[in-house]
């Protein structure tokens, strides 16, 4: 397309606005648009697709665990690489998986990828694919989208900072049962090659696991592991008794609009019954 | 020629924008009239300077007024009035898709998105409205005849009024009164070769004429002095073929990753310690928050990250989630809907960043994720049409839009 090259001068979008008219216009808008002509790293070039994606990029939201608390679906991989810096991926295994056509077998790739920054979040991501590094890509982008909170606590003595987890967990999927017990300090992490890298990437240091099934299947070996993860901040322990006080979502809490936030939030909990959300 | 000004300088470079931002849309035209099944994507192009400045009806753009084209009957009241709660509707987007098909072409179409901003009426899909303007008769001898019609309601007053008719008749004689202009115009006649040059090469014969017809204009663009309805920040369009795999390795590529592929062999090498794994079997893709269908919209729009719309005339949607309403059909001739255009997200990142300084509309009431156009297979037109050559109506239908919320 010919015209493209002679277009590229001037409407090359918001990205390179360089010369562009924009600037002599003395317009902020322009200006701002076009400023980051000096790090043009991946991230910046993310344009957000959701909501969500739009508040953390405009640095309302500025910890994941604002997004825990509302339990919002996340759904793009750029989010959880602005809100948490530090985290580290690796890849677990990667196994060819075969399909039988009528022109011989074709083989995808599988891989397994935990990301993990070693302080409570952890994230798996499995993804097939024709070639090897697109399926380990694909995997890292979807371990992201995947990550989760896990709660650690104590054995004994709350001395220090938690280390294990909090209460006796299972986690299931397909036939294979994973069960983790507290464990006191010093007793590192006994389990299997497996799941003692995604409990380390967690950030757990001290447990012990049973599992049950068939653990053959590292699919369903390192789910059910992942899931039991999972459920470590859906049991109630007797410190959640309290009421809960209720807080707008961050949906709610950045509009524009004079919407102010419904009075009950605002309250204290021991005045008023607990009322929900409107 | 008497009435003629001399041109500051300063508004030189404005004038060289604005023309080769007007021949851009006239190229992207024949962009549009491509093959069915095919995808073209509305890029995001310049900013305009003021939201409320008057472009042509066809440009493709975002935001700013709608430009109407010279109607026989004003666009009625009715159609610009949200369903819900009676405000005004604001131009979300205004695209030029002229048609060519096997029997007719209909070269003058424009279909208008028009969204309500309120808070509470921007969630719900019944405020959202769609209209396709198109001229129904396409004579070979009126095609040339509505450009050159429409030129002096382009251009500003600047331009003196006893001129129409000469206008529309001999065009050279123009040209040379053109070059004894006041104007320094090196920079404007390269652009003007550069043009000519580009439109010569697209179909219509006319271009050319076309584009001389501009330089004789304008010197500031015409604001539209319509203080009521609520306007978006306004940017135009120009357009680009989806050309699909090659991109799509390059988007996924995240940086910073700690694994590279001598590593995988290492590991790989490291498991024949003893373990011995069973088969796998292939797994679709998924995520926590994030379904296959998602998956699958979010890798189209990775490819590229910046598209504001995708336009496929008679091809398939990207849906984002599975199960989507089907449209309905046409009030007018009864046949189903076909899929012309969707609007996608980064349209709206864009508008809120414009957004940030003036807060009298609020963007954050919309989450769509997708706002998915059907129109009339046929391009039907109501009302009654002149059988006489060179008489054109112009019609406005109201089509369909389904609204896919991100929740």
């Amino acid at each position: 397309m010919a015209e493209r090259g002679d277009r590229g001068g001037f409407g090359r979008g918001f990205g390179g606005r360089g010369g562009g008219e924009g600037g002599g216009r003395g317009r902020g808008r322009g200006e701002r648009r076009g400023g980051r002509r000096g790090n043009k790293s991946e991230e910046e070039k993310w344009v957000p697709v959701t909501k969500l994606g739009r508040l953390v990029k405009s640095n309302n939201i500025t910890s994941i665990e604002q997004i825990y608390l509302h339990s919002l679906p996340v759904k793009e991989h750029q989010i959880i690489d602005t809100l948490l810096k530090g985290l580290k991926d690796e890849v677990m295994k990667i196994t060819p998986v075969q399909k039988q056509t009528r022109a011989g077998q074709r083989t995808r790739f599988k891989a397994f990828v935990v990301v993990g920054d070693g302080d409570g979040h952890v994230g798996l991501g499995v993804k097939c694919a024709k070639e090897v590094a697109t399926a380990i890509r694909g995997a890292i982008i979807l371990a992201k989208l995947s990550v989760i909170p896990v709660r650690r606590g104590y054995w004994g003595n709350k001395i220090g900072l938690p280390h294990t987890v909090p209460c006796k967990v299972t986690g299931k999927c397909g036939s294979v049962t994973v069960r983790m017990v507290p464990a006191p300090r010093g007793a590192g992490i006994v389990a299997a090659r497996v799941p003692k890298k995604v409990l380390q990437f967690a950030g757990i240091e001290d447990v012990f696991t049973s599992s049950r099934g068939s653990t053959k299947t590292l699919g369903n070996f390192v789910k059910a592991t992942f899931d039991c993860l999972m459920k470590t901040y859906g049991f109630l322990t007797p410190d959640f008794w309290t009421e809960t006080r209720f807080s707008n979502s961050p949906y709610q809490q950045y509009t524009d609009l004079l919407s102010k936030p419904t009075t009950k939030a605002l309250l204290p909990p021991t005045e008023e019954p607990l009322q929900a959300e409107a | 020629m008497s009435g003629r000004i001399s041109v500051p300088s300063n508004y030189l470079t404005l004038w060289c924008c604005y023309l080769l931002n007007y021949l851009c849309f006239q190229i992207s035209v024949y962009l549009c009239t491509s093959g069915m099944g095919e995808v073209i994507l509305g890029m995001p192009g310049q900013w305009a300077h003021d939201y409320r400045e008057k472009a042509d009806h066809y440009t493709s753009k975002i935001g700013g007024l709608p430009d109407w084209p010279d109607l026989d009957i004003p666009v009625s009241g009715k159609l610009l009035l949200c369903d819900l709660c009676g405000g005004k509707l604001c131009l979300m987007a205004q695209i030029y898709a002229p048609l060519s098909m096997a029997e007719r072409s209909i070269d003058e179409r424009v279909i208008y998105v028009l969204g309500c901003m309120k808070k509470d009426c921007g969630s719900n899909p019944q405020s959202w409205r769609v209209l396709r303007l198109q001229r129904c008769k396409q004579d070979i001898e009126s095609k040339d005849e509505p450009l050159k019609a429409e030129q002096p309601e382009e251009e500003s007053t600047s331009v003196a009024e006893d001129k129409p008719t000469s206008q529309s008749s001999s065009v050279k004689v123009c040209d040379d009164e053109d070059s004894d202009s006041d104007i320094d115009l090196d920079d404007l006649a390269q652009a003007l070769e550069q043009a000519a040059t580009l439109a010569s090469n697209s179909k219509k014969q006319d271009g050319t004429k076309h584009t001389r017809k501009i330089v004789e204009g304008p010197v500031a663009k015409k604001l539209i002095y319509d203080l009521t309805t609520p306007v978006l920040p306004c940017f135009y369009i120009y357009s680009q073929r989806n050309s699909s795999e090659g991109r799509m390795d390059k988007a996924n590529f995240v940086g910073g990753s700690s694994i590279s592929l001598k590593e995988i062999e290492k590991s790989s090498g490291n498991e024949s310690e003893g373990e011995s794994w069973e088969g796998e079997a292939y797994e679709y893709d998924k995520a926590l928050g994030a379904d296959r269908t998602y998956l699958k919209f979010k890798k189209q729009l990775d490819a590229y990250p910046e598209q504001c719309f995708r336009y496929s005339y008679g091809g398939n949607a990207l849906f984002p989630v599975a199960n989507v309403p089907k449209p309905g059909a046409c009030k007018i001739c009864g046949s189903a809907r076909r899929f012309e255009l969707q609007l996608m997200p980064p349209l709206l990142y864009f508008l809120q960043e414009a957004s940030d300084d003036s807060s009298n509309f609020s963007i954050d009431g919309w989450t769509w994720l997708t706002i998915i156009i059907f129109t009339c297979p046929k391009n039907c037109c109501s009302g009654t049409c002149d059988e006489k050559s060179g008489n054109s109506c112009r019609c406005i239908v109201e089509e369909e839009a389904i609204v896919i919320q991100d929740d």
